[in-house]
């Protein structure tokens, strides 16, 4: 009983003598104190930041070594000098810093875009061959767009850009195309010019994306997006002058976009006939406009307007003019192509939401036949760890009478799938595709993809 | 062990967390720091967030803007990825994508610690980065967010 007692007291004294420095401590910290204390931690902290510093210094010098090494060998054969005074001995001088060997980012920058994929349909009938994919096969492997990106900044505001896509064709022919071509002029943020040949800024995926699968989530483009010289619709690419910008206003954060240029669409037709759309087209205007509000991270919003002439120029495998059928107009006729396009898209928190909606008309100049052809996609993503579960719905419905899509006619169906990033550069993507189509069998696909960055 | 014990050791236990200093709400901010002859004193978040996500390029006298980054895993970069609402993987493919449309020249220049930051700062009229506010140093200067500086209530980087 005493024992504990006594022991009871020792914790006692043993606590005080603990608290009262604490409480000490606390009551002088908010005097000059705490001013010595948060000193003696910076310099602490300085130091620790000079020896990260030297120790960075020191491993790039490592790693510059072998480069002088060569100098080092040959100076063992040459006669020995006699040793310097510490007088004449020039100082030693530090290690350049790092930021020496930075620089603004001159010369051309490279970078490269490949895929390699297999696919396999439910049909042995000719269906679109897009990227190599061997019309009228079960299913085979093929390569699609292999693209070189090349980009060099000329002066504070000027840069030239290009990519060039080695496409596979039929039996594995590739064919050479130069995707985008562009002097960029920067002259601040509210103009923005590119001259030469550009993708057009028609919605959003078209921007976002461009050619690379590496980018997108999905393993192919959806239909209305597609490039034309795949089947698509819209007219993807032109040669001109392409003009963006900001518009000043606060935390809406609206842009613009306006485009004018020569499109020359040739499109093959997505049944697997053969006969490809030369379209003729005449020079091309868009415009359009954006937002990315500042209270809404992630949400751009945006439309535009597109409009151009072209033809319905029916050509076959050599080049040849088709006949049209009895009762069609010809390829002289001239349809004013009217495209009006409306997304809202959110990408943020690992969400990826794109929905994009797009009216086409084509209305035979001087007189009122028309044909509308809606489409629209809507898709849906989310990020979790290296997986990115994704699914889509899209929608196409050209006329049957209309005989610049007729090829196309009523294309509907969800695809899902998922994409797995095994590193930063290389990532693979499973896909199964199911396609509605009017007086067809339904279709169902099932498309497997590496892509990869470099 | 008696309950006597259990107490005792408790009590020590309160008595060793007290010698712990409090964190402040001004240690976890993040600070945007300019080259020092950069005339900017504010920007909104708006701005800074396009600023890091590269949309928004040049600063209003012209100059060109720079961004120097930390590389993962430091408490910028998290602060960053934050302010831009994306996870790492998502940040390396936005910024190739900037790239590939054209919107950037390069990534971000990222560097492995504060005192190559300074240099960059110094070395780039128009760089601008993230730094922790306890490791700021003399020739960085930071400029407000929203009309705050770190360490003021609601300011947004922490």
């Amino acid at each position: 009983m005493r024992r504990a007692r006594i022991r009871a007291h020792i914790y006692c004294a043993l606590l005080v003598l603990l608290l009262v420095p604490a409480s000490n401590w606390a009551q002088s910290a908010g005097s000059g104190d705490q001013a010595t204390i948060a000193q003696l931690v910076e310099q602490i902290k300085q130091l620790q930041q000079q020896d990260r510093d030297l120790l960075e210094r020191i491993r790039i010098l490592e790693a510059k070594q072998p480069q002088t090494s060569p100098v080092a060998v040959a100076d063992t054969a040459s006669p020995p000098t006699p040793p310097q005074s510490t007088e004449q001995t020039p100082p030693p001088q530090l290690p350049s810093a790092t930021p020496r060997d930075w620089h603004e980012v001159h010369g051309i920058q490279f970078r490269g875009f490949g895929e390699v994929d297999y696919q396999v349909l439910n049909q042995r009938q000719p269906e679109l061959g897009t990227g190599g994919f061997v019309p009228g096969s079960a299913g085979n492997f093929y390569t699609g767009d292999f693209g070189l990106f090349l980009s060099s900044r000329l002066t504070n505001k000027a840069s030239v850009l290009s990519e060039i896509v080695f496409e596979e064709a039929d039996a594995q022919q590739y064919k050479v195309d130069l995707r985008r071509m562009l002097l960029k002029y920067d002259y601040n943020d509210h103009l923005k010019m590119s001259f030469g040949r550009y993708q057009t800024n028609i919605g959003y995926y078209n921007w976002a994306f461009r050619s690379a699968a590496w980018l997108q989530t999905t393993a192919n483009r959806p239909l209305v997006m597609e490039y034309a010289s795949n089947g698509g619709l819209l007219p993807t690419q032109a040669i001109g002058v392409s003009v963006i910008g900001a518009i000043p206003s606060g935390k809406l954060g609206l842009n613009y976009v306006a485009e004018y240029g020569s499109s020359d669409t040739i499109r093959p037709d997505l049944n697997g006939d053969g006969l490809v759309t030369d379209e003729n087209n005449g020079n091309q205007t868009n415009v359009g406009f954006f937002a990315t509000p500042d209270g809404l991270r992630g949400l751009q919003i945006g439309t535009s307007y597109y409009h151009d002439q072209i033809s319905n120029n029916v050509l076959n495998a050599s080049g040849a003019q088709v006949p049209p059928p009895p009762g069609s107009l010809g390829p002289s006729v001239r349809y004013g192509q009217t495209i009006v396009n409306a997304y809202a898209v959110y990408v943020a928190q690992g969400i990826e939401f794109l929905n994009e909606g797009f009216l086409i008309r084509d209305a035979l100049v001087g007189g009122s036949l028309h044909f509308d052809t809606p489409a629209f996609y809507s898709q849906f993503s989310k990020q979790l760890g290296p997986v990115r579960p994704f699914f889509r719905y899209q929608y196409v419905n050209a006329s049957p009478n209309n005989g610049i899509y007729d090829d196309v006619g009523l294309r509907f169906g969800p695809s899902f799938g998922a994409r797995y990033d095994l590193n930063d550069y290389i990532a693979f993507k499973a896909q199964f595709d199911h396609t509605v189509r009017r007086g067809e069998r339904d279709l169902n696909g099932l498309h497997l993809q590496f892509a990869f960055t470099f | 062990m008696g309950a006597k014990s259990i107490t005792t050791l408790l009590l020590l236990g309160l008595a060793i967390l007290s010698f712990t200093p409090p964190a402040t709400a001004q240690d976890s901010d993040v600070a945007v720091v300019v080259s020092s002859g950069n005339p900017a004193t504010n920007i909104s978040l708006g701005d800074s967030r396009k600023i890091f996500a590269g949309t928004k390029r040049s600063w209003p006298d012209g100059q060109r803007i720079k961004l120097v980054t930390r590389g993962p895993g430091c408490m910028e970069r998290l602060v960053l990825l934050r302010l831009l609402a994306m996870s790492e993987i998502e940040y390396k493919r936005y910024w190739t994508g900037q790239v590939f449309r054209g919107e950037a020249d390069a990534e971000p220049l990222t560097v492995p610690s504060v005192g190559m930051q300074k240099e960059a700062l110094t070395l780039f009229p128009g760089a601008i980065s993230l730094v922790n506010v306890r490791d700021v140093k003399p020739g960085m200067k930071v400029i407000k967010v929203d009309g705050m500086l770190p360490g003021a209530a609601g300011y947004p980087l922490h």
